[in-house]
């Protein structure tokens, strides 16, 4: 059994979109320890699930990723061109400095920030868009939160991608959903983005990235048409074979592959 | 939140239900006094054993377990064997082991006219006042993907002191485990459990003892049908509309301007047709 601190980390790590607190809550009440000993699984947790934080002295959030972050608790943010540092579990962000990250291309970097940031409101009713430069390369980063807790679901949609320098794009779709009446029923799909390329330009870029989120889109649809029909129906027919339900107090005479329509169909 | 064992459940219904038996493991490695309480309470996809006496398939759950041994409901003996004292204690027989027997025999048809395959299990066991007992079906399929059905119907019955009919009291869970990998959509996984409960008279035909038995056990049936195809129906709606209607929520494919220019001029007809005369 692995240790005490892994098996909370992995708890906090695999924590359903939006309830982080509850999770933290129950952890609390189950081993009464201090929090700030899970620092790093919190920094874990926000780094990949792209979670959102105001920018100090700022307008706007900007969101945290291994992408933008400086070591050290600090990140950066393009848009003000300032960099700050961020408490874990509390949050908190504070002592802002003016930083201006690497890049060769700045230019390609406002204009993205700038189409990225239209097309997604073209397409998600609230998210929080991230264009970093990474080396010679830039990453796009999208996260797009629904919570329903008086409904008992949540949601949340990641999507990362690469443009390399050769303007190669590639990336990674990830949504996760809960729904928790009565129960626990989790969603997860990912999907890889590649071969998507040779686009010069951030409109025709961030046009390829709409593009490719609508097919996986219109996929993931049809995949739960897929497994509705197929794996999941296979499981528990909605009435016998002979379209009736079972007659209880006759059930001592049937005799199967016989009484039965016909028997097992395979 | 204050109690351990509360928080745990808690923990449990955030964390990813295809995890349950580890996390479950993880949580009584942390709270190790919580260990009892939790394993009796969380439901857990069911493992499945073979009779040495029977040779048929038979479901393992905390109800048929004693230690590390198990009892099948087709032979009514424990695998491995357990010492004789406890054995008497455990083993049931006259009444219950009767209905015991029936009801394996009902729900083994039963599951084969709507499961056509899986395996069954049902152990009935004495309370202070009545009886009590589970209906088990696992089932697996491989369509398009995998896919892994368990169901746990737990029963409560008190006979109503004229024998005439019986309150039964029914809580079940469908742990449900749904897979698809294919180029189109990357990975996807469904997976969860979902718990429902139902509580009625039923009356109780006939004055001699088997006939009360069949009876019980017809009713126990009846309940365990409707109650399943309930949740069947549930699960479908819940995995597949609820999780697409959360995806549509979180983005969408159509432009959103285009939707509101569409909503606004909606909007614009009904209000002039509003002002019209009929």
């Amino acid at each position: 059994m692995a240790s005490k601190t892994a098996i909370i980390s992995s708890f906090i790590e695999a924590a359903p979109p939006g309830e982080l607190s509850n999770v933290v809550a129950d952890i609390k009440t189950l081993v009464g320890d201090d929090l700030q000993s899970y620092e790093p699984a919190f920094k874990k947790y926000h780094e990949e699930q792209y979670t959102a934080v105001d920018v100090p002295g700022g307008s706007g959030k900007v969101l945290l990723s291994k992408y933008n972050s400086l070591g050290s608790n600090r990140y950066f943010d393009p848009t003000s061109g300032n960099s700050f540092a961020v408490s874990f579990p509390s949050l908190k962000t504070s002592d802002a400095d003016s930083h201006s990250p690497e890049t060769s291309n700045p230019d390609l970097i406002r204009s993205l920030q700038a189409a990225f940031s239209k097309s997604a409101a073209e397409h998600f009713p609230s998210s929080t868009i991230g264009v970093f430069p990474i080396g010679s390369d830039i990453a796009i980063l999208i996260v797009a939160n629904k919570y329903s807790p008086q409904n008992f679901w949540n949601g949340r949609w990641r999507s990362t991608y690469v443009l390399c320098d050769s303007g190669k794009l590639s990336g990674r779709i990830k949504v996760d959903v809960h729904y928790y009446e009565d129960g626990n029923v989790r969603m997860q799909t990912e999907r890889e983005v590649s071969g998507v390329g040779g686009s010069v330009g951030a409109e025709s870029v961030v046009r390829e990235i709409a593009k490719a989120e609508n097919k996986f889109q219109e996929e993931l649809n049809r995949g739960f048409v897929t497994m509705a029909e197929g794996s999941f129906k296979g499981l528990r027919r909605q009435l016998p074979v002979t379209r009736q339900r079972v007659e209880w107090e006759k059930i001592g005479g049937y005799r199967l592959g016989q009484d039965i329509g016909g028997g097992r169909s395979k | 939140m204050s109690d351990p064992f509360d928080a745990a459940l808690d923990l449990l219904r955030r964390l990813p239900p295809s995890q349950t038996q580890q996390n479950l493991a993880s949580i009584i490695s942390i709270a190790p006094s919580l260990e009892d309480d939790l394993l009796s309470s969380v439901d857990v996809g069911l493992a499945v054993k073979r009779c040495p006496k029977s040779g048929r398939d038979y479901l393992c759950c905390d109800y048929n377990r004693d230690g590390t041994s198990y009892r099948s409901p087709w032979s009514n003996d424990f695998d491995p064997p357990i010492d004789p004292d406890d054995a008497a204690d455990l083993v049931p027989r006259g009444k219950i082991r009767r209905m015991e027997e029936e009801l394996n025999k009902s729900i083994d048809v039963y599951r084969e006219l709507y499961y056509e395959g899986g395996v069954s299990s049902a152990y009935l066991w004495q309370l202070d006042e009545g009886f009590a007992g589970v209906v088990l079906v696992k089932k697996s399929s491989a369509g398009a993907g995998k896919g892994g059905w368990d169901s746990i119907n737990v029963f409560e019955i008190i006979e109503a002191t004229s024998k005439r009919s019986a309150h039964y009291k029914l809580t079940s869970t469908v742990i449900l485990d749904l897979g698809l990998q294919n180029d189109a959509v990357g990975g996807l996984e469904l997976a969860g459990n979902l718990t429902r409960q139902e509580e009625l008279d039923q009356p109780l035909a006939g004055l001699r003892d088997a006939e009360i038995e069949s009876s019980h056990v017809a009713n126990m049936g009846r309940m365990v049908e409707a109650m399943e195809t309930r949740l069947r129906n549930l699960l479908q709606e819940v995995y597949f509309g609820k999780a697409k209607d959360v995806v549509g929520d979180l983005r969408s494919i159509r432009l959103l301007s285009e939707a509101e220019q569409e909503r606004r001029s909606h909007k614009e007809v009904i209000s002039k047709m509003g002002g019209a005369t009929i």
